[in-house]
């Protein structure tokens, strides 16, 4: 994957300034990416919170506010990245 | 506890208030909402439907070279149902507790994103920073239910078209570790439909 596509160099460099370790896999479920896809628009499915327990669709879900702060701190990196490639 | 808010938090708790639970979501005042919030941030509110009461709100942000092919930040707006005898706290309240949890329906999937996205752009916005590459984000409804009269109509319009879009980001899930998950593609979608008529 590395050297093959800018948008995700770009992507994989913006984590690594900002020391986000990723894991990557494939979406267990079905979400609207699956159109884009379709359409020939390459997408990546990522939601910045870590040390949270996976809680979509369950009862009590929630977010820590300083999770979602570092949120914004780690999409300022990835989308400047990614809108100047 | 007393410490002042972020406002970045204040707003995400906002539109966790906003009650978009299918199967009714209440998307006049979302989209409400979001064109106040997407006009703060200095960007271009559109709002298409994809059928009538399922708008789309796109956000856009031009860059400096307006010819090329676009980020697309796209997230949903409805959320899934909720029982709420089951909830410590009313789940359309956004809660914080004195951790700084915030509980509400949306927390994680996937309001969290889509106000993050715009509070980002906002924030570098301010420092005066510009992008090569216009920015669009995108508020879909309906992906909780399949997103049939959502994204997978919005794709076939012209509106969508014109975004000219040549990258997307959208939802992953929660990682409890201290990595972030990240999803390069997903399963092929094939629901079955079982019938039980019992005996």
């Amino acid at each position: 994957e590395d050297g093959q596509c800018p948008w995700w160099d770009a992507f994989a460099k913006a984590c690594a300034d900002e020391n986000v370790c990723l894991e990557k896999t494939v979406f267990p479920a079905a979400t609207d990416s699956k159109y884009l896809r379709i359409k020939g628009i390459p997408a990546l499915g990522f939601s910045p919170m870590n040390h949270t327990p996976i809680l979509l669709h369950d009862h009590n879900e929630y977010l820590n506010e300083n999770i979602f702060l570092r949120g914004i701190d780690i999409y300022c990196t990835i989308i400047s990245g990614l809108a100047n490639v | 506890m007393a410490a002042k808010e972020d406002p970045a938090v204040t707003h995400f708790r906002e539109y966790i208030r906003i009650n978009t639970m299918q199967p009714n979501p209440d998307y006049v005042s979302c989209t409400a909402w979001l064109r106040i919030r997407g006009e703060a941030a200095g960007g271009e509110v559109e709002v298409v439907e994809t059928f009538p009461g399922k708008p789309v709100v796109v956000i856009s942000f031009p860059g400096t070279r307006p010819e090329l092919g676009t980020l697309l930040l796209n997230s949903h707006t409805d959320v899934v149902p909720v029982f709420p005898e089951h909830w410590k706290y009313e789940p359309f309240s956004a809660h914080k507790d004195s951790e700084g949890n915030i509980y509400g329906r949306g927390t994680q999937d996937m309001k969290c994103v889509g106000i993050q996205y715009l509070e980002a752009i906002h924030r570098m916005k301010k420092q005066g920073k510009t992008f090569t590459r216009t920015i669009h984000l995108t508020f879909v409804p309906d992906e909780e239910i399949g997103g049939e009269t959502g994204m997978q109509e919005f794709v076939k319009m012209p509106e969508f078209k014109k975004l000219n879009a040549a990258f997307a980001l959208d939802e992953g899930y929660a990682n409890p570790t201290d990595k972030f998950s990240l999803f390069y593609g997903e399963r092929c979608v094939w629901w079955v439909m079982v019938k039980c008529t019992g005996q």
